[in-house]
């Protein structure tokens, strides 16, 4: 998994597809390297090309995991991308910020 | 970089491999011959680790059937094993003795098939598995894995167990057998120190590949120096050119070898023995002789001292260790001596006259009499093998053979010895036996090592076939396999592990899946090659093998291949047969890292690949190109359906004869992209969803969904498709239905299933069904008896313009 620092941060970007089969993997590997003292991750969904229900509860599981740690969950969704509807739809973005860019994640 | 899919194939990958590693380990003890407790007690703590349950149990149907002996296990309570429990029909252990195969449990509490057993009952156990041990027909009992919390059993969890529970089996048999011939076995031996028998196996091309005991203390020599190259090393000098001679014309004719010479005794001195050697065939394939000398020179002294005087012959002969008799000339007996009566318990008055069907096993009477009294009417020398009762009253067989006597010119009857030789036959069927249960163990093993089924891969046709070799031990390491890469493309691969038997069995399985974890990471078939190569030449085992990989784009026909050291693939396309050439390398395992090469080429539209293991086309004696070609005759004159073509070439090529060695073939032909609709059965698993989206996404950009569209609706169907996976997971081999079709810009899509949808737990769980609301225009449930069906349609956006 690329995963950089970017100052309080830790943007993971994740690619390919996220559904029933490595939805517990995918946060297992996300919440492992999250370090202590990071402020936020910061979930760049640019190059990803599916996320299904089991996905959507990863994330909502993530936030959870997050904050008993004082940590959050930030979205990168740009414009125009599929996944949109489903963000939505499933309102992860009550419990989730989700910003176009990842600049704009980052500088919230 | 996150390479989601691939990490989760890489964790069931890592469980496979570790199922694998554990049979292959279990069977490899199984097969050295660990003791049958020690054996099922191991079985127990490796289904318990590598499946993670609480407990598991070995039960054994008791002889009468009516019990179940708890035989072995793990986490069970103190006192358990050793207990023999009721066997109740409608209590799980008998079912699974019943079925042909595994039978899983999700949860006690809405199980209806059957009751938990009282024993798992007392454990609290909420799932379960179990499977069958042995063979239908022949069951040694069951074994179960349960755990106290529930526990969804994956299809390949039940696999495994199975698997385990076949090497039991095999291992259970083989004990059963073992006890049986553990008598004889020692009856065997004791005789072999009292009979003065010496053994010999050659091989098919008359190298001595073993000499027992018995012929190194006669010999004095090592073993080394008798075995390779070394027939009638031992004999006199002057015997040894006409003893060679004999033995190189029956040799060549597999004739029954019979020849008396001197044999070069540890003192120096030579005796004369008698040698008979047995051709031997497994399967109507000659394997080599097997052979005994015996130590005449008694009996050759006898002749000697018959031909001075009669009365000095009787004297000798009463003191001779072996079994002797005379006749007159009309073939009564008029003589036998005291080692006949010994081992007959006969007096010798019962055994003069016309006695010559006395004792002997009366399936031999008929085939033994006539010969006698062809060889009295002839005059001539006779000799026959038949039964012969003992002073027990236990047949046993014996060489008998006489010579005609003549005084003056004048035939006056035969004198006759005849030579125990019951330890020959039993050797003899006892090494028969030895080879068919390494070989049903090494079997058993190598099938479960390959894929219960091919995967089914979206857009491709996949059939193929295995056929272990006919050759007594001699299970190879052959193997075949297909997969789904995260690029889309799928890679085959055949290989073919040098060398035979439960090693060649244990690599192959390793190998397997050592091209399996390297083919989904590495792109190029030449990398995955020398990845392999390294592998293999790292490993402490020497261990050679040919693979042919190949990779495939089923979208372009575009494949790349690397051969290491395999015969080359075949393509049958519109334009008839041909060869894959190029991508020739060598074997993995043969030499220092070597570049491998890579071939490519561009497979035409309906083309089929057929990629296979040495076993179809060597054949000594033939050369190469032509079996290439008689099996590009009989591919093109197979029918079409892939099944079909497989059968059709195995046919034409093996014909009749079971192959030598193992045959593993794969046939693999890229559909057609149809456009209209899409009807597919899918097995009902979570993996069938990443192909399913695949073919959804192709269909959906050709009836000119746009990139959202064609999310949202793959999603949707997905979503549904999700949860068919999740009812259906219990009994094995459930599918769903999957229906999808776009008529005036409308796509239409149903999903079935055959199972009930399950209430809800938790807010997340319903979250599929909402997602496919907020996506589709049309979403309609309905659940009855046989199942559920989900039908939803959306309008496509540019339909409307």
């Amino acid at each position: 998994m690329a995963v950089e620092r970017r100052g309080g941060s830790i943007v993971a970007h994740l690619t390919g597809e996220v559904d029933m089969t490595n939805a517990t993997h995918v946060r297992d590997e996300l919440l492992a390297s999250m370090p202590n003292d990071a402020l936020a991750l910061v979930l760049e969904l640019g190059g990803c090309r599916y996320l299904d229900s089991a996905a959507v509860a990863m994330l909502f599981d993530i936030v959870q995991r997050l904050q008993r740690r004082r940590q959050e969950l930030r979205l990168v969704v740009p414009a125009g991308s599929p996944l949109g509807r489903l963000i939505e739809l499933t309102e992860v973005d009550s419990a989730a910020a989700v910003h176009d860019t990842l600049e704009a994640a980052l500088h919230q | 970089m996150l390479r989601g899919r691939t990490h989760i194939r890489g964790d069931d990958l890592r469980a496979r491999a570790r199922q694998q590693e554990a049979l292959a380990g279990l069977g490899q003890r199984a097969l050295a011959g660990m003791n049958l407790d020690h054996l099922l007690d191991e079985a127990a703590e490796t289904a318990a680790q590598v499946l993670g349950t609480d407990f598991v149990t070995v039960l054994e149907l008791t002889a009468d059937g009516r019990g179940l002996l708890v035989r072995a296990g793990y986490g069970l309570p103190e006192g358990l094993i050793g207990d023999v429990i009721p066997a109740v029909p409608d209590e799980l252990p008998i079912h699974a003795l019943e079925s042909d195969g595994p039978l899983v449990i999700d949860d006690f509490a809405t199980e209806t098939r059957f009751r938990p057993s009282p024993m798992q009952r007392r454990l609290e156990i909420v799932s379960a598995m179990a499977a069958p041990i042995g063979a239908r027909g022949r069951h040694f009992g069951v074994i179960g894995a349960h755990s106290g919390t529930p526990r969804a059993f994956s299809p390949d969890d039940a696999h495994f167990l199975q698997a385990l529970a076949n090497v039991m089996g095999a291992a259970a048999e083989r004990a059963r057998h073992d006890e049986l011939v553990r008598d004889s076995e020692s009856r065997f031996r004791e005789l072999a120190n009292t009979t003065p028998a010496l053994m010999w196996m050659t091989d098919a091309e008359g190298e001595v590949t073993f000499v027992n005991q018995g012929w190194l203390r006669f010999t004095g020599r090592r073993l080394e120096e008798e075995l390779g190259d070394s027939f009638g090393l031992s004999a006199h000098p002057d015997d040894r050119a006409e003893l060679l001679a004999d033995w190189r014309r029956t040799f060549s004719r597999r004739e029954e070898f019979r020849r008396e010479y001197r044999l070069a005794r540890h003192d120096g001195t030579y005796r004369w023995v008698l040698e008979v050697g047995t051709p031997r065939f497994a399967k109507g394939e000659f394997i080599g002789y097997v052979g005994t000398a015996t130590d005449i020179h008694e009996r050759r002294a006898m002749e000697e001292a018959l031909r001075e005087s009669e009365a000095s012959f009787r004297e000798l002969a009463d003191t001779a260790p072996v079994m002797m008799w005379t006749t007159d000339e009309n073939g009564n007996v008029t003589f036998v001596n005291a080692g006949w009566l010994r081992f007959t318990g006969t007096t010798l008055d019962e055994e003069l006259g016309d006695t010559w069907s006395l004792g002997v096993h009366p399936d031999d009477v008929d085939q033994m009499v006539p010969t006698w009294r062809r060889a009295v009417a002839g005059r001539g020398p006779w000799e026959a093998e038949y039964r012969l009762r003992d002073r027990w009253g236990e047949y046993r067989w014996i060489v008998d053979r006489g010579v005609p006597r003549f005084e003056g010119g004048r035939f006056v009857g035969h004198v006759g010895t005849a030579i125990d030789i019951h330890q020959r036959k039993t050797m003899e069927a006892q090494l028969e036996e030895s080879y068919e249960r390494e070989h049903r163990i090494a079997e058993t093993l190598q099938r479960s090592l390959l894929p219960v089924r091919l995967p089914s891969v979206e857009g491709l046709t996949l059939a193929a076939r295995y056929r272990p070799s006919a050759l007594g031990a001699a299970v190879g390491g052959d193997w075949y396999d297909a997969l789904e890469r995260p690029d889309g493309r799928v890679a085959l691969v055949v290989g073919d592990v040098v060398g035979h038997g439960l090693r060649a069995a244990a690599t192959m399985g390793q190998l397997r899946n050592a091209v399996r974890a390297y083919g989904l990471v590495e792109a190029s078939p030449a990398e995955v090659m020398v990845r392999i190569n390294r592998l293999v030449a790292n490993s402490p085992e020497e261990a050679m093998a040919t693979v042919l990989y190949l990779v495939l784009d089923r979208e372009t026909g575009e494949v790349s291949f690397t051969s290491a050291g395999h015969p080359p693939p075949l393509v049958l396309g519109a334009d008839g047969p041909r060869f894959l050439e190029g991508g020739r390398s060598v074997p993995v395992g043969a030499a220092d890292p070597t570049a491998f090469r890579e071939g490519t080429a561009v497979l035409a539209p309906g083309s089929t690949v057929v990629l296979y293991t040495d076993g179809l086309v060597e054949r000594r004696g033939v050369p190469l190109e032509h079996r290439l070609g008689d099996l590009a005759r009989a591919a093109d004159a197979a029918e079409q359906d892939l099944e079909r073509l497989c059968d059709g070439i195995l046919d034409g090529l093996l014909s009749d004869e079971d192959p030598e060695d193992d045959v593993a073939l794969l046939a693999v032909r890229p559909q057609p992209i149809d456009t209209e609709r899409i009807a597919m059965s899918l097995p009902a698993e979570p993996e069938s969803l990443a192909g399913l989206r695949r073919r959804l996404g192709r269909f959906l950009h050709a009836a000119g969904a746009s990139e959202a569209e064609v999310f949202e609706i793959t999603l949707s169907v997905c979503e549904a498709a999700g949860n068919a996976v999740e009812h259906a997971y219990g009994p094995i081999d459930a599918s769903f239905r999957v229906e999808v079709s776009c008529e005036d810009g409308e796509v239409v899509a149903t999903v079935r299933d055959s199972g009930a949808w399950r209430e809800r737990r938790g807010e997340h769980r319903g979250r599929g069904l909402r997602i496919i609301d907020g996506l589709m225009e049309d979403v309609e449930v309905s659940s009855d008896d046989h199942g559920t069906v989900v039908a939803m349609r959306r309008r496509l956006a540019q339909a409307g313009t």
